[in-house]
């Protein structure tokens, strides 16, 4: 992460502009076992109260990072009820990083809140058929195989 | 623009950061060698 990562422009400019970047070495106590540590680097989503909402364990290519720290953002947002927040994260993702590990879960979230939001059923079924159609080999469209019957 | 990231280094620190911004925390947990 140091030495390909974190060095790119867009991915520090991003980090400046939408976290409180917080390192913490890996053998840091109390916070290693607070946090159940067992793998570096692991990046972790914390709620403004400190609190874990998501993880990541492993490398994070430059043109990875962004999106998958915006799905990161969207799930705490989500996780707090916060859905016009988790909504206009996703569709950062989907919008801009289409092409990323983290489009189609964002794609699954997004149909999620827009049921959570309006009720909008019809638009899980929608969601799976755009997951089907562009991310036809990816888990989240094996998970939203059921909404196919709605 | 930012040229390089200035990373928080307390966790509390960037709790009360986190408040005062109103942004979530990125914790990186990192090798120190």
């Amino acid at each position: 992460m140091d030495a390909v990562t974190y060095p790119d422009t867009a991915v520090a400019d991003f980090i400046m502009r939408a976290v409180i970047p917080l390192r913490i070495p890996a053998n840091s106590e109390p916070l290693a076992t607070d946090f159940t540590l067992r793998w570096t680097p692991t990046l972790i989503l914390l709620d403004v109260n400190g609190k874990e909402h998501s993880r990541t364990v492993g490398f994070i290519a430059p043109e990875e990072f962004v999106p998958t720290i915006l799905l990161g953002i969207a799930k705490i947002y989500f996780d707090l009820g916060q859905y016009d927040k988790t909504i206009s994260n996703l569709e950062l993702i989907v919008n801009n990083y289409a092409q990323s590990f983290a489009a189609p879960e964002a794609i699954y979230y997004r149909a999620v809140c827009g049921v959570k939001v309006a009720h909008d059923i019809a638009g899980l079924k929608k969601g799976y058929e755009k997951l089907a159609k562009d991310y036809p080999q990816s888990e989240w469209t094996k998970r939203a195989l059921p909404y196919r019957l709605l | 623009m930012a040229s390089s990231i200035l990373w928080e280094t307390d966790i509390d620190k960037a709790v009360t950061h986190a408040k005062s911004d109103n942004k979530p925390i990125l914790l990186d947990f990192f090798d120190a060698g």
